[in-house]
């Protein structure tokens, strides 16, 4: 996801919007299709000779990753995935913590020991269309697999949120035993609160130079205050040690084997994130066909979950809702006995005709999404030096919005300020013309004209517009301040 | 916003009551105690118990008296740790205005209370010397570099030098006050503020600290006897937003051909209309811009500040 959103930010800067839609593909062969189409049903004949060599050549990704083995290590995918991240005082031991972690479970062999002065901002970063300062280390415990983030800002730990780079499914809150709580943790546990991060565990650091009666007032205090801050303060569990004994082997007590302890917590307090296989599955509509004798076929790649034959699924999008049922689901011509997520496929329909369907729509699991018409975003608006605009946007500015396979024109409401500069983070609400199928934590991209505005991610679906909501959605500036002037 | 805040200070205060109700042995501990009154970190109000023989009240007195030299110990320490985030305060009252901008290693402590109520401070103290001020003329301005500002002296035969330093004690950041800027003025001469990113919807921004990530003050004459405080706002944003360079003057200055290029405030494009310039709202509501002044955090500042004032100023007259 956050390399189709790499692309489409890094494309839509020099090339024109039919590029961009078919770059949002990550599959090559969809777009050949899609190109195909274009020339006539002539050239479908040459595709499928086409997308049989490519199949071949599919054949061979074993053999070259076996090769590739050679070079470098292959991820082993044997545990499941977790993404957790630190927060805390810049002082309070975050980037030596880490250091602790990965060297204690070196130890192990579970990690590549990293050096406090390794653990730096990852210089791809600066690559991408957004500029993040974020550090990012891997490393694994018994039971589970972890990509560990830690920024230094919170804006940037809110970019890297709607970027989708590492989306966290926890965090350790570290605290230092000789400080306590200081006037920022505050700030600490709203930006968690933020970013949808519900749980957290606590490391509370230096207690080699803290005695016993100051950690324990330590520990009453943070959890006084993340009961305020909405957490369940009196069950998060809380981990006492000190990284820099884990990391220079001393007292192994508090060292290492506390930050085992706290690793131990991790494993059971933040609950492991579902896998896209094993959710309802969904399919975003890129094309559709009639191929005569066999019915309708829609194409796109599979997001989540699994499709088999026989399924009942359902078509939504620009206020329809269709029922039918999988006949069938071929990937490359061939007939595939279950499609899952990430696999780029056609799957024949019962019953709907090819002009029912259009590119944008999805196939899902009866029931299991919505379309909406009205969502609040957090959204980070690109500056002029990452391709986006010179000039800041006040409310019910008219964008289009891109996400997944489908685009639609929004109107944008700026919620709690004037007017957002670039290079700004800020939450908005956005009004679709017409309902399409959002999610929580689905993300998009805003564009204005041939620029990119700036990039999202769906935090709160809300209620559908009413009618006069609607109708005001396309009236124009006179009349809103008409408006205005007659309700003074 | 301001309500959501007071009910969280008044959670905060019930919280403590409750604790200091129900609490065990611990939370009746002097360290606890001291801790809670003061708010010094665990290490220092351990310390100051340690050489008070466990007595309350000497160790907080020890602490207050402390806290400035230790806070100088950590400003000292912190010194050349860079400060890229930080706060633009805007204040006006009346005829009298103050730009500061502060300077912080996080944009987390950047969000603090702590951090904003210093803003204001700053703020404020600047205001009270310019008020003193005599001067002829409509519009009197001066700008303040970092160790001119820190000189300067608050109450107590203190400067902000050491209220600074109280600051970095208590956030455990290094901080600077990077900048303030000064307007007072005379006669038919109006001012005017606006911070971004400001909270909507608020009444009155006379005599309250507006702060965010842009600041601006905005010195004009006006033929309205009404004021008309969103139309001066309006005009701020659009100084915030597109960054003019100059007023420009309407027979001097020609507008260039791409509009998006143009940095004359009076031929930039209206933010709320972009049909029209802002030559043509100024006029439409009677207003020239005399003077304004405007800063982004964080910004780099162009060669000695001084000097870019006397050259306005000579522009200007």
């Amino acid at each position: 996801m956050s390399h189709a959103f790499a692309a489409a930010v890094s494309v839509c800067r020099s090339a024109a919007p039919m590029v961009i839609r078919s770059s949002r593909r990550t599959m090559s062969s969809s777009r050949m299709l899609r190109l195909a189409c274009a020339t006539g049903p002539a050239a479908v004949n040459r595709d499928c000779k086409r997308n049989g060599l490519l199949a071949g050549r599919t054949g061979n990704v074993q053999q070259y990753l076996r090769q590739y083995a050679n070079e470098k290590k292959v991820f082993e995918r044997t545990k499941p995935h977790c993404n957790v991240g630190t927060i805390g005082h810049v002082d309070h031991g975050k980037t030596t913590l880490t250091a602790a972690i990965t060297k204690v479970l070196a130890d192990k062999h579970l990690a590549e020991s990293k050096k406090y002065n390794e653990i730096d901002n990852a210089p791809e970063e600066k690559a991408r269309g957004i500029t993040i300062n974020v550090a990012h280390v891997e490393y694994q415990t018994e039971s589970r697999h972890y990509g560990h983030t830690d920024c230094p800002g919170h804006a940037d730990y809110i970019k890297n949120m709607i970027t989708g780079t590492a989306q966290m499914d926890g965090a350790i809150l570290v605290v230092a035993a000789t400080d306590g709580a200081m006037p920022q943790t505050r700030e600490h546990m709203l930006l968690a609160k933020q970013i949808g991060i519900d749980h957290i565990v606590v490391f509370i650091n230096k207690v080699d130079a803290a005695d016993q009666e100051m950690v324990d007032l330590v520990e009453m205090e943070i959890r006084e205050l993340l009961s305020e801050m909405g957490y369940d303060g009196d069950n998060i569990p809380v981990v006492k040690g000190s990284a820099l004994c884990a990391l220079e082997d001393k007292n192994p007590e508090i060292g290492s084997e506390a930050i085992l302890k706290l690793l131990k917590e991790v494993d059971s307090f933040i609950p492991t994130p579902v896998r896209e296989l094993d959710k309802p599955f969904l399919l975003p509509v890129e094309n559709v066909y009639s191929i005569p004798g066999r019915g309708t076929v829609v194409t796109g790649r599979l997001e989540r979950g699994v499709v088999k034959k026989g399924m009942e699924c359902e078509f939504v999008g620009y206020n329809k809702v269709l029922k039918s049922t999988v006949t069938g689901v071929e990937m490359f011509h061939q007939i595939l006995e279950e499609a899952q997520a990430g696999d780029q496929l056609g799957a024949l329909v019962r019953g709907v005709k090819r002009d029912d369907i259009k590119r944008g729509m999805v196939m899902c699991k009866p029931g299991s999404v919505k379309a909406m018409d009205q969502l609040e975003a957090q959204v980070y608006i690109l500056s002029k030096e990452e391709g986006g605009r010179t000039k800041p946007f006040m409310s019910f500015i008219q964008l289009q919005m891109f996400s997944r396979t489908w685009d639609c024109a929004v109107q944008v409401q700026i919620p709690d300020k004037d007017m957002v500069m670039p290079g700004e983070d800020t939450k908005l609400i956005l009004r679709l013309i017409r309902p399409m199928v959002m999610e929580q934590g689905q993300r998009f991209t805003l564009r204005d004209g041939n620029l990119t505005l700036g990039t999202g991610v769906v935090t709160k679906t809300m209620s559908a517009l009413t009618e006069t909501q609607r109708s005001e959605l396309t009236e124009g500036k006179k009349a809103r301040e008409k408006k205005e002037a007659a309700k003074k | 916003m301001l309500l959501q805040k007071f009910y969280m200070r008044a959670l905060h205060t019930t919280r403590m009551v409750y604790a200091s109700g129900s609490g065990a042995g611990l939370e009746k501990s002097a360290l606890s105690a001291l801790r809670k009154k003061t708010g010094y970190t665990f290490a220092n109000c351990k310390k100051a118990l340690e050489l008070h023989n466990n007595d309350v009240s000497e160790a907080e007195k020890w602490l207050h008296a402390q806290a400035q030299s230790l806070g100088w110990t950590k400003a000292t320490k912190m010194a050349d740790r860079a400060t890229a985030q930080g706060l633009v305060g805007v204040l006006v009252r009346g005829n009298l205005g103050a730009m500061v901008e502060l300077n912080c290693e996080t944009d987390f402590v950047a969000r603090n209370d702590v951090f904003k109520r210093f803003v204001d401070h700053v703020a404020r103290i600047c205001l009270q010397y310019t008020e003193a001020i005599e001067f002829d003329g409509d519009l009197w301005k001066l700008g303040y570099e970092s160790e001119a500002l820190r000189n300067l002296p608050t109450d107590k035969g203190r400067n902000l030098g050491d209220h600074l330093a109280l600051l970095i004690g208590a956030v455990g950041e290094n901080a600077t006050i990077k900048r303030a800027i000064c307007f007072k003025a005379k006669h038919d001469i109006n001012l005017c503020g606006y911070a971004h990113p400001a909270p909507t919807n608020v009444g009155t921004t006379d005599d309250t600290t507006q702060v965010g990530k842009y600041g601006t003050i905005m010195a004009f004459r006006s033929d309205i006897k009404y004021p008309d405080y969103e139309f001066q706002k309006s005009i701020c944003q659009q100084i915030v937003g597109l960054k003019p360079k100059k007023i420009g003057e309407y027979d001097k200055d020609k507008p260039v051909e791409n509009k998006d290029d143009e940095t004359c405030l009076i031929h930039q494009e209206y933010l709320l209309d972009a049909d029209r310039t802002v030559g043509e709202i100024l006029k439409e509501h009677e207003t020239t811009v005399v003077d304004y002044h405007r800063y982004e955090c964080g910004e780099a500042t162009k060669g000695n500040l001084d000097e870019i004032l006397r050259s306005r100023e000579q522009s200007s007259n």
